[in-house]
């Protein structure tokens, strides 16, 4: 099976994405990251409100066997979180690209998003 | 130098992931861990397990050789009986655990992965210094081990044998054809599971046998098992693994194994066995549920009241309870049934029960 990824999304090569919508930027893990991940069995997600610089540690995102920190491919405020992947997180294996988002962050500065791959680019590394 | 199991290939077009363990390359996961584990405990699953070792003991004072060197007694274990059991240094703390088989006149002993060598030198060079007549010999790359587990193992390998698994009884062990291929079969397992484990020599005549046990099972769902499943069905159990749990040097009666200790016998270590014994005050290896969200892992430390107790060998989430579950060493104040501990996770508390173990209850499945 071929991992999926989306042509208007941007992505990091540590298998985040992220979706610019206005001045918020959604950002999940790539379907890819939850194939190789499986089983996809605990979320740490960060505080509403929280500052986040690009390349900090946002969340951690755990499966069976083992866990992975996910770091923030912007910088900016934390606007809002999935907190229903408290509850369900194998919503990220299920829907990586939609309900499986993992955070939204109110961007400081739009222009590090230059800095981040396109859909190709992103295909070459995996 | 990585070894490959002689099945490496089959694993690859079953789409297995592979794993680096105690130097062998393994199967982690075929569908994925979860779905994996959850068969085992509902039907069957079949794990190639050749990571373990396997050392024979031969020559007229083989069994005393055994008695010597682990906390058996190996001449209360009857033929074609299998014990588990430890070998111990002589300040008391385990090299391995291990099962042997006493199979006629010779005794064949499943040390853990990578540690075929260490234990056969051991076994050899006290052999010497006590003036035993037996030998031990690492035949680990001329065997292939496979681990049928679950409700309907039994079923399944008997499609395939003339022979009666029912006369196989719990931690039986013998000589038996499975489909036109000899090999030894026990009664035995990590799983917790109704369960056998075949030793399958030359190791190419497993490759087919791994197949056709595949297609017997059929009709149950059997699915292969990786090393991933392996590892969460055992710590549901409250099973050791020796990797963890022996971990910097843990005698026995820390790792709470001693059942299987015969004190009515001489052997290596047991003085200070009975010395700690006589202390004390030892931390014990204690079982542990989450009572909150969190995944414990090894490492992590144990809190009571803000003070560290302990720390954990063995965690990670129960495919079966959906909660973390963990193993560690706590002090004996703390371990109290269902006594509330803190595991520490990223700097947060995470509260845990003590439980005894099982984790998981034999009739798990009956309750869900």
């Amino acid at each position: 099976m071929v991992d999926e990824v989306r042509d208007d999304l941007k992505y990091t090569d540590s298998h985040e994405w992220l979706r610019l919508e206005g001045k918020v930027a959604k950002v999940g893990i790539t379907d890819h990251a939850q194939s190789q991940l499986t089983d996809i069995v605990f979320v740490e997600l960060p505080e509403v409100g929280k500052e986040v610089k690009k390349g900090d540690e946002l969340c951690v995102v755990e499966s069976v066997k083992s866990v992975s920190e996910l770091y923030a491919p912007i910088s900016g405020k934390i606007a809002n979180v999935n907190k229903s992947l408290e509850e369900t997180p194998e919503t990220i294996n299920e829907s990586p690209y939609d309900k499986g988002w993992l955070v939204e962050i109110e961007v400081t500065n739009k222009s590090e998003i230059d800095g981040l791959l396109d859909a190709n680019s992103y295909k070459k590394i995996i | 130098m990585v070894e490959k199991s002689h099945l490496n290939e089959i694993h690859k077009k079953l789409g297995a992931r592979f794993t680096e363990f105690a130097g062998f390359e393994m199967p982690i996961q075929f569908s994925s861990i979860k779905d994996e584990h959850l068969t085992v405990r509902k039907s069957v699953g079949l794990f190639d397990v050749s990571h373990m070792s396997n050392v024979w003991i031969t020559g007229e004072d083989a069994e005393k050789l055994i008695s010597l060197t682990t906390v058996e007694d190996a001449s209360k274990i009857s033929d074609k009986k299998s014990q588990y059991t430890a070998i111990l240094r002589e300040d008391g703390t385990v090299i391995d655990d291990t099962i042997f088989m006493h199979l006629g006149e010779k005794f064949m002993m499943i040390p853990n992965a990578g540690m075929s060598e260490t234990v056969t030198k051991w076994l050899n060079e006290k052999a010497e210094e006590y003036n035993v007549c037996a030998t031990t010999e690492n035949v680990s790359k001329d065997f292939v081990i496979l681990a049928i587990q679950g409700p309907k193992s039994r079923e399944t390998l008997q499609k395939l044998t003339d022979t009666d698994l029912k006369t196989v009884g719990f931690f039986g062990c013998q000589y038996i054809d499975i489909a036109g291929v000899n090999c030894i079969i026990s009664h035995t397992g990590y799983t917790g599971e109704l369960g056998f484990e075949l030793n399958i020599t030359p190791p190419k005549k497993a490759e087919d046998l791994f197949l056709k046990i595949l297609d017997a099972g059929k009709e149950f769902g059997i699915k292969p098992i990786g090393l991933g499943a392996r590892d969460t069905l055992r710590l549901e159990k409250g099973f050791i693994l020796a990797g963890n749990e022996f971990k910097g040097g843990r005698t026995p009666l820390e790792a709470v194994m001693s059942w299987t200790i015969n004190w009515d016998h001489d052997f290596i270590g047991k003085d200070a066995l009975l010395k700690q014994k006589e202390k004390g005050d030892y931390q014990r290896l204690t079982s542990m549920i989450c009572t909150e969200k969190g995944i414990p892992r090894p490492g992590c430390e144990i809190h009571k009241d803000g003070k560290k107790v302990g720390i954990v060998t063995s965690g990670t989430m129960s495919p079966c309870l959906n909660t973390g579950i963990a193993m560690g060493y706590v002090h004996p104040d703390y371990r109290e049934k269902e006594f509330i501990l803190d595991i520490i996770i990223r700097d947060k508390p995470v509260k845990a029960k003590v439980v005894r173990p099982p984790i998981v209850p034999k009739d798990w499945i009956s309750q869900i």
